[in-house]
């Protein structure tokens, strides 16, 4: 408590410098247990009166409050009546690779040419967006940086939204690959249905064309010896041995079932699913296939007027259901500055079917089970990255959600953002306290 | 011409004084190559069944023609000498049909290639010359001076029985006059009817190329100020300008105007500025009238309807039939109900052939409005007597009486027989022959004889008119057979023969038994003689007749027409108001009332005849009295949401960006209730909204502010006597900073621009204002002294004078604070408030300034960095504002999250710390401050509006679901009847499924799946120029 009001001094007397992205935190030097709290720990389960202490950025005890040896930490901080979850992750975000949406200068996350595995996001990331403060501020402490248009859009990397440069922000560098599926239907261009849809002519022909790339990427892979090296291949390496994911983003059921067929044939190890609007309709064979699915955004209309004014609502609950592994995301109109309210889908599943706990579970640990960082963050459990975030209230409802702290890999990182900084500034302007 | 008269006079038995129609006499102008030729012999149809009009038929009579005039029809008529007889027994002499929608013989449209956006703004008319300033009003477009006969499409028309034709150039909202034609092949003088027959128009500007309008809402603001400006001109004594459009518009007022409109809506919409004008519209509908039957009949408009009804749809493949809508499954069931369903409610309609895609289809479709309930007798009517007295030519056109246009058709029977086929079609007493009447039926069973061998059997079936053969050999092999003038030749290749064998022979008829005998050559060139006896005569195979089919089936229309509208049979109540005498009782409930009591627990509210009428405990109804009654119990009642600033069910574009300034469209002209988002909205709490223009120019245009009633027409939408709105708007869209290169032309193109563009406007609307006033203040008498003219009446700058006079409110989007400023400087210093900034995310930079000008502010809750002049958008924006004393709102600007703006309310407890009741007000009482509505909505106030809404949980949270949203008293969303909705909705798409694979597997052809999905607007949309 007494730490908080140091901070709202701290941000009260400082608004002139706050015009900048806050200072990193420093690395952790003392060892923290934070006690009394009610830990949400990512995995299903609740501790109420909880202790979770963390020592060089690794987390080490969790576990009943009177269970914890206090005197083995060098802080002790009371967060008694409040909420500690893991730190949220978005994945599937261009959020750091853009600044203001309609000015082109500002943008880097799309490129030339439809086949490009061998972008990497990671080096266009910038540690000084604006936007990515404000996202801190309501407990999305992760990213995962991924590029957009053509096929392959390219490679995606995991970042900490903290640090001094990418090089020290990211966590799993070159995660996955990403695709889009080619579209099943497609708008009409000219004559009396101008505007409506129908199925897309190109479907086979784009496909023809995944077949191939992806038939000689593997082919290179495969080969002992290279004649010359081909970079975009080279990028494809991972996803055929397993080390990489393949995201694929596809909608309806007819592009789903074609694009888990599609990696079952060309010996993916690890496909994911993104968007997936009808995957409820294919829970079976998503589930049959171990495939996971990051969630297309819930705060969107219905793909039809004839659907479920609550389809993109209850999606969530519909997979759990099914007993498919999913997280939520973002991606959609204005995705990285939506980045705040990723919390608040969650809060959205809950009222349409999920139990809180699942909730949690899908921007949490069933996240980074899907990006493949979970043995590193997801929960509180020991052992893992102390990256994680304090509110006084439910994070999943903005009635409620109030981040007090946040730690990533046990750095106590500032809450403060360029808006907070504005609103003291004009806040100083008119007297209000 | 003289003896013309006095030659029918003498010869006829009953001397009729007939019409002497110029088509006789247009020729006599023309020098004759070669030997005078004209024919004035009497014709005479005699044993005819004569169908004089739909009214009257004579059974067995005789029809007397001359010159192209019908002298006269009737049992018994003495037939003069040296007439041409013509005995008709068996066969009807009907009307021949007129279509009063046709581009017959008329020029192609050319239209720009590529559109003009490309290239660029075009803000002035394409067309040199002294015409209007827009290049879509062409009343100058004059059909009979590009008429030109065209054969093709003439014989077309006459074999569906067609004889006349209203045709004009399809191009443009004032389109010119249209030309009455006959589909005589004879000289173009000779077949024009009637010249400056009607006026027609449109809301499509068709080939224009200039940028106004840009959106359904400009075409009807372009109409509309093209009628005063007629009428300015027309009473204009000095003559400011000269102006052939506006000329010709004139003119063409006395004549029947026709109104074509893509939909039943824009049908509703033309009829409204119809009313404004003292004009009564002759309709071309679209086939979608039934959908909206009670409106339409209400015009009291006439209508032409169009008989194409869309082909089934494969839906075979389960997914790709998800792509079709609910309205279009089932718009195809119920298409070919429509003339009838209208015949019953009263309507007056033509009937046209023009929107059908192969004319041929006409009959097929015809007989299918008949089999779904369109009466035979009206629909004769629909193609004779009332497109001719559309026209005013009933004393010529349309019925079989004396001095009328001899154009009629001879038929086999009853026209709208399947079976009955057109032999002959009559115009302006020229014979045009389609079938021939005397044609033997020559079906039947033959023996075949070749080289004096009888060697085969010859079976011919088919039609009369179309024959099929065949050999009853092992092989059943075909015959090729044709027939003509008296002769026949058959063509078939034996088995086991290299090449076909050909006959050639003639028919003889005895006892109307067909013989044919001649001579053919068999493959090797060897010629032989040949005959055919019949033995039997045709049986039709397995056809049963006249079976009378059972009357079809079809589901029932609901409101509206999509998805989750609301059935008739059980709504029927809530359709028409009538809930509203009901009263609802909410029993122990927590009410936020936005009002002194704050949030009061466990209280009932009665609510009855639309009104909130008691708050308080233990509450009952009076046995007399219908009501519902609702467990609050553990539940919210709150006002409904109003959202200050909604895109939503608006037709066509929200933008009219073309010009700066667009004050004179109106949002209320083209309010569309069949938005699935209204009801997404209903289901997300909100109960009112008002419909903005977009934000591509400083001066959009005014706003519709609607009550979300799912399932009324666009007139029941809007809220009674609300105050009118206008949107502003400042900034990059209004610079067009993010529309490319190609937009760099249009003023303002900087924020000092946009200044300029509000100072000349305003300084115009004052200047406006007093020349308006002052000729108020007029005496008829002196005006008439002083030959005055009233001054012309702009719809512009009336919509800006309304704000001088305070009696228009201004909606402002706005961003940053040096144009917040500004625009507030020019208000008061041109003598006008701003009502409300809508977006307004640096208000909070000059709240100071915003409050000492008295304005409100409506902003979204946590948008921010999608542009350049958003980067300092920030989340605590509202509560600043409301800590600074200003009303303030947080609106929607998108179709999604208007069905959760109580979440993004909560969001300024989030940022900011407003208390819950505080941030409760920003989506219910204070837009209903900002829309002057807060004396009737807006909180739960004994006397106020009952538009309320049953919350499961605090409003505020994310897990708060509207279970109920009441409007007017009248419950419009309810979550066990969307349970329901969605059930039915599911087997009615099923039923309609079942219904179309069947129809396929029956041979029907469907066209392929085609999707709508409703764009969402935003108010920074720019693609949709």
């Amino acid at each position: 408590m007494k730490r908080e009001l140091i901070f709202i001094l701290c941000a009260l007397l400082s608004f002139v410098v706050k015009a900048q992205n806050p200072v990193p935190a420093p690395a952790q030097s003392k060892s923290i247990l934070l006690i009394g709290g009610t830990a949400h720990i990512g995995n299903g389960t609740v501790i109420e009166n909880s202790a979770i202490g963390f020592k060089d950025g690794k987390i080490n005890f969790v576990g009943a409050a009177s269970k914890a040896d206090k005197s083995t930490y060098q802080e002790v901080t009371d967060i008694s009546g409040k909420q500690v979850y893991p730190g949220m992750i978005s994945p599937n975000t261009t959020l750091g690779l853009l600044e203001i949406e309609a000015v082109r200068a500002t943008l880097d996350m799309r490129d030339v040419g439809n086949f490009n595995p061998n972008l990497r996001s990671l080096i266009a990331y910038n540690t000084d967006n604006k936007i990515g403060p404000t996202a801190r501020t309501n407990g999305v402490l992760l990213a995962q940086v991924t590029p957009r248009g053509g096929v392959i859009t390219g490679t995606s990397s995991v970042m900490m939204l903290d640090g001094w440069n990418w090089d020290d922000a990211v966590l799993k560098a070159d995660d996955g690959v990403h695709m889009n599926w080619p579209q099943a239907y497609s708008r009409i261009r000219a004559g009396e249905d101008r505007g409506n849809f129908e199925k897309n002519k190109n479907y086979q022909k784009q496909k023809d064309e995944i077949l191939e790339f992806f038939a000689n990427a593997k082919a290179y892979c495969d080969a002992a010896t290279k004649e010359e090296k081909n970079l975009r291949y080279e990028a494809m390496r991972g996803i055929f041995n397993g080390s990489q994911r393949l995201f694929i983003r596809a909608n309806n059921v007819k592009q789903i079932t074609e694009a888990v067929n599609f990696s079952k044939q060309m010996g993916i190890m690890r496909m994911v699913l993104v968007g997936g609007n009808d995957s409820w309709m294919v829970a079976e064979l998503l589930k049959a296939n171990n495939i996971p699915v990051i969630v297309t955004r819930l705060h969107e209309l219905p793909e039809r007027a004839e659907d479920d004014i609550d389809q993109a609502f209850k999606l969530p609950y519909l997979l759990q259901k099914a007993g498919v592994l999913f997280c939520l995301n973002d991606e959609g109109d204005m995705e990285a500055i939506h980045t705040r309210n990723l919390p608040f889908y969650g809060g959205t599943a809950v009222a349409y079917g999920l139990t809180k706990e699942q909730a949690i579970a899908s921007l949490t640990s069933s996240t980074a089970r899907i990006l493949g960082i979970d043995n590193i963050v997801g929960t509180l459990e020991a052992g893992k990255d102390a990256t994680l975030f304090i509110s006084t209230g439910d994070a999943l409802d903005m009635r409620t959600n109030n981040v007090t702290l946040a730690f990533i890999r046990g750095k106590n990182i500032s809450l403060d953002n360029e808006q907070k900084a504005l609103y003291e500034k004009y806040k100083t302007k008119y007297g209000i306290k | 011409m003289k003896r013309l008269l006095l030659f029918s006079l003498l010869f006829l038995p009953n001397p009729i004084i007939h019409y002497t129609l110029t088509i006789i006499h247009a020729q006599e102008t023309f020098p004759v190559n070669g030997v005078f030729d004209k024919n004035h012999n009497y014709y005479a149809f005699k044993n005819a069944k004569i169908i004089v009009d739909p009214k009257n038929t004579i059974e067995k009579g005789t029809l007397l023609i001359k010159d192209g005039i019908i002298i006269q029809a009737a049992a018994e008529v003495k037939i003069p000498q040296g007439a041409v007889v013509m005995d008709m027994n068996g066969k009807s002499i009907y009307p021949s049909l007129i279509d009063l929608n046709s581009s017959y013989g008329m020029p192609e449209v050319k239209r720009a290639a590529g559109g003009g956006r490309q290239g660029g703004p075009q803000m002035e008319s394409g067309n040199r010359g002294a015409y209007n300033w827009n290049q879509a009003i062409k009343p100058e477009s004059d059909a009979v001076k590009m008429f030109s006969i065209d054969s093709k499409a003439a014989e077309e028309m006459r074999k569906l029985g067609f004889g006349a034709v209203l045709t004009s150039q399809k191009d443009g909202i004032a389109r010119g006059s249209a030309v009455l034609v006959s589909l005589a092949e004879t000289q173009e003088n000779g077949v024009v009817l009637k010249d400056q027959a009607a006026a027609t128009y449109s809301f499509d500007k068709g080939s224009s190329t200039q940028d106004y309008p840009s959106s359904l809402m400009g075409a009807i603001a372009l109409l509309r100020q093209t009628y005063l400006d007629a009428a300015w001109y027309k009473s204009d004594p000095g003559k400011k300008e000269y102006n052939i459009s506006l000329e010709a518009f004139n003119r063409l007022q006395s004549l029947p105007q026709i109104f074509e409109t893509g939909d039943k809506f824009s049908s509703l919409r033309a009829d409204k500025i119809g009313d404004e004008f003292k004009v009564k519209y002759i309709i071309k509908g679209s086939g979608t009238e039934y959908q909206r039957k009670e409106e339409i009949f209400s015009t009291f408009c006439s209508y032409i309807l169009p008989l194409n009804f869309p082909a089934p749809y494969d839906v075979e493949d389960p997914y790709d039939a998800q792509l079709v809508s609910l309205e279009d499954m089932k718009h195809w069931e119920m298409a070919p109900a429509n003339a009838g369903i209208m015949e019953k409610k009263g309507l007056v309609f033509a009937l046209t052939a023009s929107d059908l895609k192969e004319k041929s289809a006409f009959w097929k479709n015809l007989r299918k409005a008949i089999e779904y309930g369109l009466s035979e007798r009206e629909a004769l009517n629909a193609l004779t007597t009332i497109p001719a007295s559309m026209m005013g030519m009933e004393n010529k056109l349309g019925s079989l009486k004396a001095g009328m246009i001899a154009s009629f058709i001879v038929t086999s029977g009853n026209l709208f027989d399947e079976k009955t086929s057109i032999f002959e079609n009559w115009v302006q007493g020229v014979p045009y022959r389609l079938n021939d009447p005397n044609a033997p039926d020559l079906r039947g069973t033959y023996t075949l004889t070749t080289r004096g061998v009888i060697n085969n059997t010859l079976k011919i079936g088919g039609e009369v008119e179309k024959l099929k053969a065949n050999l009853e050999d092992s092989a059943k092999s075909s015959v090729s057979i044709s027939v003509s003038a008296g002769t026949i030749s058959l063509s078939y290749t034996l088995k086991g023969e290299a090449g076909p064998t050909r006959l050639s022979g003639t028919i003889t008829m005895k006892d109307s038994t067909p013989r044919f005998s001649g001579r053919g050559q068999s493959t090797e060139g060897v010629w032989f003689d040949w005959s055919a006896e019949r033995t039997a005569g045709f049986i039709r195979p397995g056809k049963k007749d006249s079976v009378k089919k059972a009357a079809p089936e079809f589901g029932e229309v609901i409101y509206p027409f999509c998805a989750y509208g609301y059935r008739t049979d059980t709504n029927k109540l809530l359709y028409r108001f009538m809930h509203r005498w009901d009263a609802i009782l909410i029993k122990n409930t927590t009410i936020w009332t936005n009002e002194a009591e704050g949030i009061l627990q466990n209280k009932d509210v009665l609510i009855t005849e639309g009104k909130i009428v008691r708050i308080g405990d233990n509450l009952s109804v009076p046995k007399t009295v219908k009501a519902i009654e609702i467990d609050g119990k553990g539940k919210h009642l709150t006002a409904g949401i109003i959202d200050e600033h909604s895109h939503i069910a608006i037709a066509g574009n929200a933008n009219e960006g073309t010009q700066a300034s667009s004050a004179e469209v109106r949002i209320g002209d083209v309010v569309n209730p069949e938005d699935i988002n209204i009801y997404r909205q209903l289901a997300g709490g909100v109960t009112a909204s008002q419909l903005l223009h977009g934000s591509a120019n400083p001066i959009g245009g005014q706003s519709a502010l609607i009550k979300l009633r799912w399932g009324l027409a666009p007139e029941e939408m809007k809220i009674y006597r609300a105050p009118g709105f206008i949107k502003f708007a400042l900034g990059e869209n209004v610079k067009q900073s993010n529309w490319g290169d190609n937009n760099t032309l249009r003023f303002p193109q900087t924020r000092m621009g946009v200044e300029q563009v509000y100072y000349d406007h305003f300084t115009r609307a004052k200047e406006y204002d007093a020349k308006m006033k002052a000729w108020a203040l007029l005496k008829p008498k002196d005006i008439e002294k002083l030959k005055l003219s009233a001054p012309r009446r702009d719809l512009e700058l009336e919509a800006l004078a309304e704000i001088l006079n305070n009696k228009r409110f201004i909606t402002c989007h706005s961003y940053v604070q040096s144009e917040v400023s500004m625009l507030m400087h020019v208000g008061d210093s041109m003598g006008f408030k701003v009502n409300t900034f809508t977006h307004i995310l640096e208000g909070y930079k000059v709240a100071d300034q915003m409050k000492a000008h008295g304005v409100g502010a409506s902003t979204f809750s946590d948008w921010w960095a999608y542009k350049m002049e958003v980067k300092e958008a920030i989340p605590y924006n509202s509560a600043l504002l409301v800590k600074m004393g200003l009303v303030t709102a947080v609106n929607s600007d998108d179709a999604e999250m208007g069905r959760r703006l109580n979440q993004e309310a909560a969001k300024a407890v989030k940022y900011g710390g407003l208390s819950e009741e505080e941030a409760w007000k920003l989506v219910t009482l204070n837009p209903a401050k900002l829309l002057h509505l807060d004396d009737r909505m807006g909180s739960v106030k004994v006397g106020k509006e009952a538009d309320v809404v049953l919350w499961s949980d605090n409003p505020l949270s994310i897990y708060a679901k509207a279970e109920k949203t009441i409007i007017d008293g009248v419950i419009y969303y309810d979550m066990e009847a969307d349970k329901r909705m969605r059930d039915e909705m599911q087997t009615e798409r099923a039923r309609l499924i079942r219904k179309m694979l069947s129809e396929k597997s029956g041979g029907t052809p469907t066209q392929k799946p085609v999707g709508k999905q409703p764009k969402v607007k935003h108010c920074m949309d720019e693609d949709d120029l």
